[in-house]
Formats: C-alpha cells, structure tokens, sequence
C-alpha cells in the first residue's frame, strides 16, 4: 500500500485542487452538467407524455342484416368504454385533471344495414379517413352455425381494437343466446358483470412507483458518473503522459501521491455535479413550479437514506473504477490503445445494467443477494437492493467491507503499475511485463 | 561539500546497460556539463539524481547527505521532453509547479512574474500554455524549474530547439544563477557551449565515464597540434608530410600535425610554406577543441566502429558535435 506521510498528503492535496478546477472551469463540465438532466429529464418526460396522451377515437361502421346483433353491438362497446363512469361519477365541485382519468380510446360504431353499394362506400371511407374500419357481419347459414365476422380496417396496427370488438361481440352473442333461452335481460345484466379487481398492498401503489424512477435515475446517474469519471482519470493520466509533464511531476512528488490526487480531484468533480443535480431535484420538487410541471406523474421521491448509500456507493464504485483506470491510463500510450482495454471497465458496469430488471422485480432474490455482495457489481446493485429490497444489515455491511478490500487490493497493484507505466513510452507492455513490474517495483 | 555526488552508479533497463561505474561530484558555484550522443546515458544518469529512478547498484548523494526526497525541494529541474499542462494557463501553472516545491502561491506569482519579465516573455502570462511559442514554452518551463530559488538546478538539455538569441539568453542566467553560488548541471550533445560555459565536465559514452574533469585541465592536458587555416590561392602547403589529418573546407581549412618534439616548429614551418603559395588571412595553433577531443575519445573507446563511429543513436542533426 502507498506510504503517505504528512508531506504527500499536502501535495495529494495540491494535485487534486489544481485537478478540481482546472476540469470544473471547462466548458465540457458545464454542457454535461446541463444536458445529462435535460436528456434524462427528456427520457422520463417523453415517456410519461407518451402514457398520458389521449388516443384518439376509433370510427367503427358494422355491417349486419340482423339489425339487433349491430345494435347489441354498439350497446355493447359503449357499455365497457364507460368503466369510470359508472364506479365513480365525478362531482361538477371536483373535476378531475386528464392525468388523473385516463381517457381510453374509444370505439365510436354506427350500425349499418348492408346493401349493394354498402362495401364499395366504406371502402371509400376508408380511403378517405373517415372511417378507421368496418366489420362484416355475415348471418349463418343454419340457425346452429355462427356468423362469420370479418373485420377490415385501415391500418394493421390495431390489435386492441380487434380485441375490444372480439370481446364485445362475444358478449353480444352470448346475450342474444341468453335471450333466445327466456333470460330476462335485467338478469343477463347481473350474470354478465364484469368482475373487478381492486388491487391493494403494503405500499400504496403510487408512492412506490415514484420509489423505483427516483431509484432508476440514482442508479442510472450512478452508473454514468463512474463510467464518465473514470475514463476520465484514465484520460488525464494518458494526457499527462503525452505531454510529458509527469517528469516535472515525478521530480518532486511521489507517483502515489499523483495518482491519489488525481483520482480524488476528478471524482470531487464527479460528486460536485451530482451534488448540483441532487440539489435542483430537490429545489425543484419542493418549488410551486416542480409540483406544477410534475404533478403526481412524476412525483419523485427522494429519502434521506436513499440520498446516504446513494453517495456511499458512488464513492465506493468511482474508487473501485477510476483505481482500475488508472491502471489502464498508465498502461497505455493514447486514446486509441486506451479504447482496446476500457471493456476492462465498460463489461462490469454493462454487466450491473443488464441486471436492471431483475434487480427491480426481485431485489430479495438469491441471485441478486449474491450479485450484489460481488465488489465490481456491489456499488449499482447493492444500491439497489438498498432502496427496492430489504437486504439484512450484515448484507450491506459486508458489500462495504468487501469492496472496500477489493479497493485496496486494487491500488495496491495499480499503484506499481502506475509508478512504472507512466514512465514507459512507447509500445504498450504485454502481460508479462505488467506482472514483472508488480513483482520489481 | 558537494552538491551532488554519484559514486559507482549502475543502471540497467532489461538487458541494456544505460549506465555503469559513473562517479562524478559537483561543487557549489560550479557549472557541470553532462556530454555525450543520445542514447549514452545522460538522462538516465540525471534521472537518478532527481530520484525518478533509483540505481541498481552505487550510491546517489544530494547535499552531502544519502539521496531522500526532501531534498527535491531544493534542487530546480528541466526535463529533457517539456511538460506543461497544455490546458493551464502560465501563471496558474507556474504557481502550481512552485507550490509544489513548498514555494507559497503569492511568493510564486511574484517570483513568476519577476521571471517572465526577465525573460522576455511577460505577454505570455495570462496565455493558455497551447497557445505559445515553443521557445516560450521552453522558457516557462525553465522559470518552473528556477521559482523555488534551487541550490541545485539541472536541466536536461536546456539549449535544444532555443534560437541563438535565446539559447544565449537561458545561458547568460545560467551563469548568472553560477555566480550567485547554484550549482548548475546540464546535459548537451553541443560541444561549443560546454566549451564556453562549463567548470568541469562528463563525457559519457555507451553508458561509460570516458573523459572528466575540469575544462581548462582537460584542454591543457591536450598538446596545440591544430592549426586552423583561412586562405585564398593555392592549397599546395596542405601536401606537408607533418599533417596527420586535414579537414578541408571552402576558404579554410582544420589541420592535426602529427606529435613530435618539434611541433611548435613544425607548425611554423608549415605557415612559411603556405605563404609562398596563397595569401593568408587568418592562422592559429590551438589545443584541440572540446568537440575533436570527444571524437578522439570516442574512437579510442570503440576502436571497431572505425571513422563513422556514434551516428547511431544521433537524431538531432541540427547542434549535434558532428557538425563540422
């Protein structure tokens, strides 16, 4: 391990300043600190305006010689299409916002009788737009059979439609069968309620969905403030190989006590734009404007320890990440060599994204308590299990511990491959020779 | 008290020898010249004085005392490859490399401003170090190496890719830090400024002490066997059997008399015979230059190589001591 006595802890510290606000006045700092949020904001909000949106109406014509099965039809679809209104009717005092009564999309149906010219006209409505599709009915052939049904529409990309008619259809032939065997009507009513499920659980059921964005975005921010910084440590170490400067560097301080300022200064960088984010989240939300532009579609929610392990597991990840980078920095001669080791730093970080969704669905199960002790893997998932799951104190006790040794391990190798690596130019050394450096230096 | 004490220094990388058995000492108000091609050993050596690498065997003195880090803080140095952040702007940078150097950000913005302006280069301190001139770049990065006020200052090839306005500007401080009492090391392949500048000197080739010792002894040590030759008319003189080798160029011409008792004589004997066949305008009998010693040296230290000897490893043509 890297001996820092009071001496290179000062010039750790001058490294990690001169790092900090070199990096911090730039222009590139500046344009991911505005744009990583406008473009996640940009997902969140797209894909909540996409939910919202009110589908627009469906024109429907059925066509039928049996005037009474159109009808029952019609009544049908107009039945299921007014759920809402018939289990909750809204007083004139409390009109309801259009996010809070999703409007569905509705099958408007006019019942037609079928004549000579009746296909030829729809199939001009259709061209025209004035008409979404129609669907012909035509009679049995024997009082047994069934009619057969043949709906044609204008575009392919209706399934729910084709659903929604399916299901009315069915319940219209069922009634109509119902009546046929003496069924008073009023009964076939009450036989064919629909059943209603009303969902109930621990958490209601929104406040947990605006658990798992915030959740999402930590995790997501997470996960590219590392990937960013750390290729960034590896960046600037090649930089200052390129330019030499390390020579004049060397010539005073100890390569250990580089590197330490080096990781620390572009990691203070990584944290003081998360802490700007964090901060105009929680500006926002709590503004008149936040609640306004939010409202309860995005209402996120942010608790103190999520905001704790939040910083705890980013530190733990960049130190994990940007000790391996800088490894790969003083390894390497140039941007270009550098992109044919960074998988050593993308896989794992890819590995923890790929593993989202589980992690999201079952933040408790076995294979996620054991992903999640894993160090490379311990920042993001453990993080997650944090906030979703309810992973035993020893758990998160032991995923600190572990990284934390998995840390110094790392530094411990990065450190001698720093102190040699950066003073080799030239061609990148092989395997071999990385191992001889950790075994000489 | 020596500033700077090597004593049997070896330096191997993989299964090159880069440096072997060098001892050599530096005294306090001297100036040192580090000699030899590229590829011979002086950045190897000066980086173990500096503590960026450490000998494989022999010991490294700073200050009379066993090499230790703190000493660094008072020794000034130069790399041969210049490293500046690109990025940084001139004043952040130099109060940067002086904080560095236990130098406070305000005596460091002083000193660097009082330096630019020494320099010639006071515009450039509120530049970014990218915009610069390479000569300006070289000098900012000669003031990071002086901010701290070293008592030992050693540069790596200080003089390379300067104009000969500024070479000689760097130079006149150089001697100027000199008499303030510094001791000052600096590696060159250009003889003429060694020759010029240098209390003692190192010659090193393959890695390997050849030739130290201080300038005015090494020079006297050597007899005044060279005659250089400015004439117009006939070059029939240069056929005298006393002439060992003869270099010979448009209007002048460098001659090596063979050794003899008479050599005094026989020098003035081959000016009697130049003036009977051309006109001469300028005659002198000198020691050998600094630069034919180092050939000499060299050829006696690989005699295999034959006349075309260290051109390997030379790839700066421009200064180098082959020039003539």
């Amino acid at each position: 391990m890297p001996k820092l006595h009071a001496g290179s802890l000062r010039n750790v510290l001058l490294i990690a300043r001169r790092e900090y606000r070199e990096r911090v006045r730039t222009r590139g700092f500046l344009i991911t600190t505005i744009m990583i949020p406008l473009i996640m904001g940009g997902f969140v909000g797209g894909s909540i305006f996409l939910g919202s949106k009110t589908p627009s109406d469906t024109q429907i014509a059925v066509v039928s010689s049996d005037t009474q099965l159109a009808l029952d039809l019609q009544t049908e679809l107009e039945r299921r299409q007014q759920p809402q209104l018939a289990s909750a009717p809204k007083t004139p005092a409390h009109p309801a916002s259009p996010a809070q009564v999703k409007r569905q999309a509705r099958i408007l149906v006019t019942a037609m009788d079928s004549g000579p010219g009746t296909r030829a006209e729809l199939d001009s409505d259709l061209e025209s737009g004035d008409l979404d599709g129609y669907l012909w009915i035509t009679p049995a052939a024997s009082p047994t059979g069934r009619p057969t049904f043949i709906y044609t529409s204008r575009s392919s990309t209706q399934a729910s439609i084709k659903n929604a008619l399916a299901d009315a259809l069915r319940q219209a032939l069922l009634r109509e069968q119902l009546a046929h065997r003496g069924v008073v009507a009023a009964e076939v009513d009450t036989m064919l309620q629909p059943v209603a499920i009303v969902t109930a659980q621990g958490v209601p059921r929104e406040d947990h969905e605006s658990t798992e964005i915030s959740v999402f975005l930590l995790f997501f921010i997470m996960y590219l403030v590392i990937m960013l910084y750390g290729m960034n440590v590896a960046r600037s170490i090649i930089e200052e190989k390129t330019s030499r400067i390390f020579e004049v560097l060397l010539a005073t301080i100890r390569p250990e006590a580089m590197m330490a300022g080096k990781i620390i200064g572009v990691g203070s960088v990584g944290l003081t734009q998360v802490g700007i984010w964090l901060a105009a989240v929680l500006v926002l939300a709590a503004s008149p404007i936040g609640i306004h532009l939010g409202g309860d579609a995005i209402h996120i929610a942010l608790t103190a320890p999520q905001v704790i392990f939040f910083l705890i597991y980013f530190i733990l990840g960049y130190a994990f990440y940007s000790s391996i980078a800088a490894a790969l920095g003083a390894m390497t001669n140039s941007e270009q060599e550098l992109q044919q080791l960074n998988m050593f730093l993308m896989l794992p970080l890819l590995f923890c994204f790929a593993m989202l969704g589980t992690l999201l669905s079952t933040p408790d199960s076995t294979a996620a308590r054991i992903l999640a002790l894993i160090p490379p893997f311990t920042p993001l998932l453990m993080y997650l299990r944090v906030c979703l799951g309810h992973p035993a104190h020893w758990e998160v006790a032991l995923s600190i511990a572990l990284t934390l040794a998995s840390i110094y391990g790392i530094i411990w190798v990065t450190s001698r491959i720093y102190r040699i690596g950066v003073l080799m130019y030239g061609k990148r050394p092989s395997l071999p020779e990385i191992l001889r450096w950790l075994k000489y230096s | 008290m020596p500033i700077v004490q090597l004593q049997h220094v070896r330096k191997v990388y993989g299964a090159k020898v880069a440096v072997e058995d060098l001892s050599i000492s530096i005294e306090p108000g001297t100036m040192f010249g580090l000699l030899g091609p590229n590829g011979s050993g002086k950045t190897s050596s000066i980086r173990m004085m500096i503590g960026i690498s450490a000998p494989d065997s022999g010991s490294v003195s700073l200050f009379d005392q066993p090499f230790a880090r703190k000493s660094l803080a008072r020794v000034g140095y130069l790399p041969e490859e210049r490293g500046l952040y690109k990025k940084m702007n001139v004043l952040d940078q130099l109060i940067f490399l002086g904080q560095l150097h236990y130098v406070s950000a305000s005596v460091a913005e002083k000193r660097a401003r009082e330096w630019c302006a020494r320099l010639h280069i006071a515009e450039a301190i509120p530049k970014k170090t990218e915009d610069l001139s390479k000569g300006m770049q070289q000098k900012i990065q000669f003031i990071a190496a002086l901010l701290h006020e070293p008592e030992l200052i050693i540069m790596d090839e200080p003089f390379s890719g300067l104009d000969p306005v500024n070479a000689a500007l760097l130079m006149d401080t150089l001697v100027d830090l000199r008499r303030q009492g510094r001791a000052v090391l600096f590696s060159t392949h250009r003889m003429d400024q060694v020759e010029k500048l240098c209390d003692n000197i190192a010659l090193l080739h393959h890695g390997r002490l050849i030739l130290s010792g201080s300038m005015r002894e090494i020079k006297s040590s050597y007899p005044r066997n060279r005659i250089l030759i400015h004439f117009e008319g006939g070059d029939g003189f240069l056929q005298n059997p006393n002439i060992e080798t003869l270099q010979r160029y448009p209007g002048y011409a460098e001659i090596k008399l063979r050794s003899s008792a008479t050599l005094a004589g026989d020098a003035q004997a081959l000016l009697a015979e130049a003036l009977r066949c051309a006109r001469i305008t300028h005659f002198e009998v000198t020691e050998p230059t600094l630069e034919q010693i180092f050939i000499e040296k060299v050829q006696e230290d690989s005699p295999g190589n034959g006349p075309n000897f260290p051109l390997d490893g030379i790839d700066e043509p421009e200064g180098s001591y082959l020039d003539a």
